[in-house]
């Protein structure tokens, strides 16, 4: 066989993704009045600001909790915080 | 439910898949409009986001495993060129053709033959997986997987922990092949695996990666004149290869998971280089000694940078500024008619060594350069990351102008180092350090030939540039 008809096994250079368990998402509310929900900004203060003013405002019978950071990695709730929150508003993501 | 920016509707959902989450709900902001605007456009969405009732996809479950086999193409060596260059279209913010398995190059195509003669090159089995080989926080810079984790000896290597991928001894070996590199150079990418190799994600960052200890000769690596340049068979095989192993192994694509506008000219091809350790000054130690090893071993430093300062110095105004004292720096240092060692660092800092950008500096010196440092006094570069940290401070009504001081900061909300107090507190004449945390996020590599330049890259920070052993790996 002529050297440019061989044909060769070759190999995958893509590493393996680990199996993941993909999850339903959590139940939505039936409103959102009384409720606690939880603001976790990361950074974007030009967008964050006014979206907490007018969330706020708009749902004022609202338990709003907010966590605030400049970075990339929000701050996590905590265990006794995950119980009593009903909803995470999340932003914004980068 | 989460707010998102358009153009990275792409890396969301790759992100979200990853976290086992793939339908959650996002809307997307302006990057231009005024905020109150914007949020006037979406807000509704927000609250109906937390509150319609979910689909019957969005109620569903299971698992994600993308199919893996071991031989991924069966044909000739032409056939396989063509296999391994194909493309995927990739939609905003790219909108063309990216190639899959390359880095739009041609590369060596990966035979079963040419991975068992690369996997020559180390005595690690081909389906070990790649695990830390030390325990991270034993070098001077302690070795952060994202910002603010640290990974274990033993522990598996996640690449672009974005994805979670796992990549093994014979997978890197792969990508080796495809890079051109040979068996000789199999523990230096092992060792560059290490790291995960990350590309950062929103920002125009490169990645290089600089060998020292006495793997660099035994390689043939070139430290003299032209060491950036292409034309070594090791630096630029080693180079690439982290770019592939990049999008192989870590699955990096514009506009998916490495969102760089612009992108970074020193990621084409790759950047690797190494130290002339016969040239370091008396009592200047090499990049291994500098971070806990002894200078018979053989590390790599993988480098996060963006920025690169190319300081030229023709013609003649270095020469001239020491040995006589006459020129434009020498002007500048007042100097004149005095010849040296001057110290050239204070016309850097004047000129706006930090202007352009904050942090530490790592410093490309070649070997004149760096023994003129010495003989001015500097006896060891611990002397001189001291010189440049303190010489970099500057009032804090200054520092708040710069460009990106509002996220090491954590938006001014955190605690300045110098004086333990809130940034808030601190009034505008209070002196800070517009050049890193601390003098050890310095780094000075001493290499090139003799006409007189250097070359400023960023330095260290948030735990970049980590170092991993290459001995590990053989």
């Amino acid at each position: 066989m002529a050297e440019k008809d061989k044909v060769y096994k070759c190999l995958n250079p893509v590493a393996v993704q680990i199996p993941v368990d993909t999850s339903p998402l959590a139940p939505r509310l039936s409103s959102l009045n009384g409720k606690t929900i939880h603001f976790s900004i990361t950074g974007e203060p030009d967008i964050t600001i006014p979206l907490e003013k007018r969330m706020k405002a708009d749902y004022p019978n609202v338990n709003w909790t907010v966590k605030k950071t400049y970075g990339i990695n929000p701050l996590t709730l905590s265990d006794e915080e995950m119980k009593t929150t009903d909803g995470v508003v999340l932003g914004v993501c980068w | 439910m989460l707010i998102d920016l358009a153009d990275q509707v792409n890396m969301v959902e790759e992100w979200a898949l990853a976290q086992g989450v793939p339908k959650i709900r996002y809307v997307h902001a302006s990057r231009t409009l005024p905020g109150p605007e914007d949020v006037d456009n979406w807000i509704e969405p927000v609250f109906e986001a937390l509150t319609q009732p979910l689909t019957e996809e969005e109620k569903g479950s299971g698992k994600w495993e993308p199919p893996q086999n071991r031989v991924l193409f069966e044909g000739t060596l032409d056939e396989g060129q063509t296999f391994y260059q194909q493309t995927k279209w990739i939609p905003s913010p790219v909108n063309a053709p990216l190639c899959v398995y390359t880095d739009g190059l041609p590369i060596i195509v990966p035979t079963e033959e040419r991975v068992r003669e690369m996997l020559t090159g180390t005595s690690h089995k081909p389906d070990e997986l790649i695990t830390y080989q030390s325990d991270g926080q034993s070098q001077r810079v302690e070795r952060h997987i994202g910002i603010g984790e640290i990974r274990e000896k033993g522990a598996a290597v996640p690449f672009q922990p974005s994805i979670w991928r796992r990549a093994t001894v014979e997978q890197v070996a792969v990508n080796a092949v495809m890079a051109g590199c040979k068996s000789e150079h199999l523990p230096v990418v092992l060792a560059i695996a290490e790291s995960g190799c990350g590309t950062s994600t929103t920002g125009n960052a490169s990645q290089w990666v600089c060998i020292s200890g006495p793997i660099a000769k035994e390689i043939g690596m070139n430290s003299g004149c032209g060491m950036l340049n292409p034309g070594s068979p090791a630096g630029m095989p080693i180079g690439r290869v982290y770019q592939l192993m990049a999008i192989n192994l870590g699955g990096a694509v514009p506009g998916v998971t490495r969102m760089g506008s612009i992108g970074n000219p020193f990621n084409t091809g790759g950047t690797c280089f190494t130290e002339n350790v016969d040239a370091l000054p008396p009592g200047w130690k090499g990049m291994n000694e500098e971070n806990g090893f002894s200078n018979e071993e053989s590390v790599v430093m993988v480098m996060q940078g963006s920025d690169m300062l190319n300081n030229p110095h023709a013609p003649g105004v270095y020469r001239s500024l020491q040995k006589s004292g006459h020129g434009g720096i020498a002007r500048n240092l007042d100097v004149k008619g005095v010849s040296g060692p001057h110290n050239f660092l204070e016309f850097y800092a004047r000129a706006g060594l930090w202007a352009w950008r904050e942090g530490s500096k790592t410093l490309i010196l070649i070997p004149e350069m760096a023994q003129h440092l010495y003989e001015i006094g500097f006896k060891s570069k611990e002397e001189v990351y001291e010189w440049l940290w303190k010489r970099s401070f500057e009032p804090l009504g200054d520092y708040r102008l710069r460009g990106t001081n509002d996220f090491p900061t954590n938006g001014w909300m955190g605690i300045e180092r110098t004086s333990g107090k809130h940034w808030k507190e601190l009034d505008d004449d209070y002196m800070v350090s517009a050049g890193g945390d601390s003098p050890s996020d310095y780094c000075i590599i001493v290499g090139g030939g003799e006409e007189e330049c250097s070359m400023i890259l960023m330095g260290r920070r948030f735990g970049s540039n980590p170092i991993y052993s290459i001995d590990a790996w053989r």
